[in-house]
């Protein structure tokens, strides 16, 4: 429902400040859950935007795309919606890093997020900007807009993206982000520096968008989805794929004539100041970098059904437009290619993630949240499960509930909020696999069993929709029963053991049994054992492939419970919240410091702050026994 | 640099072994150990004017009575043992002058300390990192002259710097899996099979090398274990008193922890070898000797040599069946037979079946250096293997549990397991060598993948 201007101050539960992948999901789940919101953007048709990759999903960012449909986020409905290409990332690689990406329209995806936002009950969209946050007593009371005008709320969710003093650069040319609010975003940062937020800088890149027709294919390698394209979301019932996405490669050519471009680089002569990601260099740093590399993968995606431009993935950059313009027309497939739109770097202020609780709320400032790039994250995964997380807990907050956490044991959204808290962000947070302890039991298979029962506790999740899951639930419970107790003979078998080159039996067994060796598949002991539910397999090859992946890989699973375990115990090791640690002298300086910042509830907590070594935990641990 | 003030209370006992002694040396340390101490001190200075580090001769007086003449060295914190302020007080080793100090001590509010109270506060106030802390407990129980070296040189770090080495190599193999594992779908340089094959191979290997080194290492702490058994009037007695009495100077008596067999020990270059006397082995029906031969049993069980004593004026080849008896019973265990009693051989009608047999007499003192020789044999060789690292039993129950996840590892690979498992394996390994060594594992796999490779977006 769009907002009617009305003179006077209006009152709202809790006002969302700004429409990115965070904002989308904290004005949701929150109006959801039964607060009163209000999105405040300074242009709706924006909301919704994809900036940067025409993407959703990939290594690890998959993993957090089905754990916020899970928890109910809107993310993974409208990346089904807006979806062109639908691939299953590192099937090759072991059931852990399994990964659903998905190539979207970026013309459909905002269309499908306003839409959602459009017909959700208690939102409303406030088109304005906000030119200050109002804070008394160090409590967030509301926000002031361009225009004069009051909102007074609860809670505050500030999902500003990298609009804080944004600086935009392509070659040495800058210009400061989106004129109107520059001022205004000047002095937001400055008025939550004055409450005592720390703030630092960081850059970000994205690469040129080419002209689709001016791209000599011929020359390139098409890359297809998957035969049988999945959606992200349980809610979706089918999704197919519309395009192929295209291959090629950077050439010694391209990386001579890049370097030639160095001198007129923000990022060599010293303009841009802010640290950019590792994981995901501009290719001039990786030219830079990596000298003794002659080529690097570059990747093709079209924006769109519609849409003219293509996204040169793999080429992120700041160099200025000629030079741009020579290194890409160096590739092979794209010595016409015409520049729709050069690629630039963004500068951005950003808050220190360690200022926040597990709920995301300022430590500052009581009732104001951030997620997203203010937290220094980068990508759209982690600012939606961010806006989810601040969204719930902003609810709670309202009702006097307490807060909604996951541990990073449960969900990757858990591991990541907890590194934001506990790690010192100096370059953007990225959420990858390896972060994860317990990787191999946070899989995409049992991302339902793990999150559904918070979706429907906290009301975001309503039981007919779950409805699918609990089936699929019941298969699995069947076949496993079934895997358990039918037996297959020596004749039955053993051709089909020596076939994969397996010892072949020597009496009848199990099903499970035989399943536990390496190269024996379910659906092949299936077909050998004439079970009823030889049909599982095409019809709900999740259930198979949860199945079969706890039963091959039971003692590692096992292992990792016990692991779980231990864990558990040290987060119970509380510290107590007024802790003196001044008191003890004997903590390094640095450990010091970083404790007090943090304030961390247990001695497990504790020993994953970076420069709080074990021997500090340990005289701690013997300090407080 | 400012007063560790971990621990408010200050604590006091006896450092050296109880009992009578020439001298004695009582350790006090907290924040007010010099003044503690300067109740009761009387000398030139008095200590709280003291520098550290600095020695001063004095008497103990307890209510203007002298106690002892002793001296007091002083250490002001951070630079003592403790990290604490510390006076070590020597003073005569007799009970009455120990109590006497140590209960006026009591008497001014100091504490008893706890088993290990020093070094716990040492490791507090970061004097000490907990290999270090147990090299100390190391240090203290070594019996032999190697094993203290080698527990000195874990006390500085050499230990903790192999073990960081392994792990640092477990921390590379990581990296590569990571890299793998999150980046598959880009632009990386793929972890080469092979290569990872070798290099956990070699960390095995190594892993491998330092547990077998553990029953060494063993020997060097408490020592090389002889049973000397034989049938009964084969002379074991003799000489086994034989082979003690000429070092009776430097043997040392170890409280038996049974009556029914005597144990010495006897030092030969600087290794502690312990030598039992055992209940002479034949078949008996009487229930007392049955007892005594059955403890045997279990004395040759915890032995790493056996010498069987025969009686060679009664034939060489006469305690042949206990030999091979002790064979097949002990099949582990290395076997010396000596030949005793060669004085009185005249005729010699059988040979010697076993090569490990040494011609010697207890009464004229015959081939007992031959004895000695052979067991130092023995010794050398047992710890050959011992390097650097000496392991302990919590060390070493990590090291194999360790051992474990490198192995399984191996098998993973060799199966075509995908990278997500063999990780578990190798993130749960360099967990145990962190529980080792002390360090947390901190997983920044990132770092150490992104500073040395390619990753392309």
């Amino acid at each position: 429902m769009f907002h009617v201007k009305h003179s006077g101050t209006q009152h709202f539960d809790i006002l969302v400040i700004g429409g990115g992948h965070a904002g989308i999901e904290a004005c949701i789940a929150s109006a959801r859950m039964g607060s009163k919101v209000a999105l405040i953007t300074m242009d709706f048709s924006t909301v919704g935007r994809l900036s940067c990759n025409p993407s959703i999903g990939g290594s690890a960012k998959g993993h957090l795309a089905k754990e916020i449909d899970a928890l109910g986020g809107a993310m993974p409905r409208i990346a089904d919606l807006s979806g062109l290409q639908f691939k299953m990332l590192n099937t090759s690689k072991g059931p852990a890093v399994w990964s659903p990406r998905s190539q979207n329209d970026k013309d459909l995806y905002p269309l499908f997020a306003q839409h959602a936002i459009l017909t959700t009950k208690n939102l409303t969209v406030v088109n304005e900007t906000v030119v200050e946050i109002l804070v008394q007593k160090d409590v967030v009371i509301g926000i002031k807009t361009l225009s004069n005008e009051v909102l007074l709320a609860k809670a505050v969710i500030l999902c500003s993206g990298t609009f804080l003093n944004a600086v935009m650069w392509t070659g040495t040319e800058s210009t400061q982000g989106g004129r109107v609010g520059e001022q205004a975003s000047q002095k937001i940062s400055d008025l939550l520096t004055s409450h005592g937020l720390t703030r630092g800088r960081l850059k970000t890149g994205t690469p040129p968008r080419i002209d689709r027709w001016s791209i000599n294919y011929s020359q390139l390698e098409p890359h297809h989805g998957d035969e049988a394209p999945a959606p992200f979301s349980l809610q979706t019932h089918s999704v197919r794929n519309q395009l192929a996405c295209w291959a090629t490669k950077t050439t010694s050519e391209t990386h001579d004539l890049m370097r030639d471009g160095f001198s007129r680089s923000p990022m060599f002569t010293g303009l841009i100041t802010g640290a950019g990601p590792r994981y995901c260099p501009s290719i001039e740093d990786k030219i830079f970098r990596f000298s003794d590399k002659s080529s690097h993968v570059i990747l093709l995606e079209p924006e769109g059904l519609a849409a003219n431009t293509v996204y040169v993935n793999g080429f992120s950059t700041s160099l200025p437009a000629d030079v741009q313009d020579a290194g890409l027309r160096s590739i092979p497939g794209l010595r016409n290619a015409k520049i729709q739109r050069y690629g630039y770097a963004v500068e951005y202020d950003f808050f220190f993630p360690y200022q926040l609780t597990f709920g995301l709320e300022t430590k500052a400032i009581k009732g104001l949240f951030f997620a997203g790039q203010i937290n220094g994250t980068s990508g759209y995964e982690e600012a939606a499960a961010q806006g989810l997380v601040a969204g719930i807990n902003a609810a709670l907050m309202v009702q006097d509930k307490g807060t909604f956490t996951l541990q990073r044991s449960e969900a990757y959204i858990g591991v990541m909020i907890d590194d934001l808290v506990n790690k010192n962000t100096e370059e953007p947070y990225r959420i990858f696999t390896s972060l994860a302890e317990y990787r191999l039991l946070l899989r995409i298979d049992t991302v339902y069993d793990r999150l559904l029962h918070h979706g429907k506790q906290l009301g975001l999740v309503e039981p007919a929709e779950s409805e699918r899951y609990e089936r699929e639930q019941q298969l699995k419970t069947e076949l496993l029963t079934d895997l358990r107790s039918s037996k297959v003979t020596t004749a039955e078998v053993n051709p089909y053991l020596e076939s994969v080159g397996e010892d072949p039996i020597t009496e009848s067994t199990t099903l499970v049994n035989l399943l536990k060796r390496p190269a024996v598949c379910a659906c092949d002991l299936l077909n050998i054992s004439g079970s009823t539910f030889q049909t599982v397999r095409n019809e709900h090859p999740r259930a198979l492939h949860a199945a079969e992946t706890e039963i091959k890989y039971e003692g590692y699973i096992q292992q990792l419970y016990r692991d779980v375990e231990r864990f558990a115990e040290q987060e119970r090791m509380t510290i107590p919240p007024t802790f003196d640690y001044n008191r003890v002298n004997s903590l390094s300086t640095e450990a010091r410091e970083k404790l007090k910042r943090i304030n961390p509830s247990s001695l497990g907590q504790a020993s994953r702050i970076p420069g709080v070594s074990a021997s500090d935990v340990s005289i701690l641990a013997l300090y407080l026994r | 640099m400012s007063l560790p003030n971990l621990h408010t209370d200050t604590i006091c006992a006896l450092a050296t072994p109880p009992g009578v002694g020439g001298l004695a040396v009582i350790r006090v340390s907290g924040p007010r150990a010099i003044e503690f101490c300067d109740q009761y001190f009387v000398g030139k200075t008095s200590l709280s004017e003291a520098e550290t580090h600095t020695i001063h001769y004095g008497w103990w007086v307890v209510e203007e009575s002298r106690v002892d003449a002793i001296t007091a060295t002083v250490f002001h914190s951070p630079h003592s043992y403790t990290g604490e302020h510390v006076v070590e007080i020597g003073c005569h080793g007799g009970v009455f002058v120990v109590e006497q100090i140590i209960g006026s001590l009591l008497r001014a509010h100091a504490r008893l300390a706890d088993p290990g109270e020093f070094t716990r506060r040492a490791f507090m106030n970061r004097k000490l990192d907990l290999t270090q802390a147990e090299a100390v407990a190391d240090l203290i129980h070594s019996q032999s002259r190697v094993g203290s070296q080698i527990a000195a040189r874990q006390l500085a770090g050499g230990f903790t710097r192999r073990l960081a080495a392994l792990r640092q190599q477990l921390l590379d193999v990581i990296g590569l899996l990571e890299l793998e594992l999150d980046f598959s779908d880009e632009d990386v340089e793929f972890v080469n099979r092979s290569a990872f094959r070798d290099s956990i191979a070699q960390i095995l290997r190594e892993i491998e090398a330092t547990t077998a080194s553990a029953h060494g290492a063993e020997v060097l702490r408490s020592g090389f274990h002889v049973a000397v058994v034989g049938y009964p009037n084969a002379g074991k007695s003799s000489l086994f008193n034989a082979l003690l009495q000429r070092n009776r100077a430097i043997v040392s008596d170890i409280p038996g922890t049974t009556r029914d067999y005597l144990s010495e020990t006897l030092f030969i270059e600087g290794y502690a070898v312990h030598v039992s006397d055992t209940a002479g082995l034949r078949e008996t029906s009487d229930q007392i000797e049955l007892q005594g031969i059955n403890i045997t049993s279990s004395l040759i069980e915890q032995s790493d040599l056996v010498l069987v004593v025969n009686d060679a004026s009664s034939g060489f080849t006469n305690s042949d069946p206990l030999v091979a008896d002790l064979r097949v019973r002990f099949p582990e265990i290395e076997i010396v037979v000596a030949q005793n009693k060669i004085d009185l051989v005249t005729s010699e009608t059988d040979s010697p079946q076993s090569l490990d047999s040494i011609r010697c007499s207890a009464i004229t003192e015959t081939g007992l250096q031959h004895i000695r020789e052979a067991f130092f044999d023995r010794v050398r060789k047992s710890t050959s293997s011992v390097s650097d690292v000496l392991l302990n039993s919590r060390q070493m129950q990590l090291l194999k549990l360790a051992g474990n996840d490198v192995r399984s590892c191996q098998i993973g690979l060799e199966q075509g397991l995908s990278a997500d498992f063999l990780a578990v394996d190798i993130r749960s390994a360099i967990r145990l060598f962190g529980d080792i060594t002390g360090d947390s594992w901190n997983p920044d796999v990132l770092d150490s993948v992104f500073s040395r490779f390619c990753i392309g977006k």
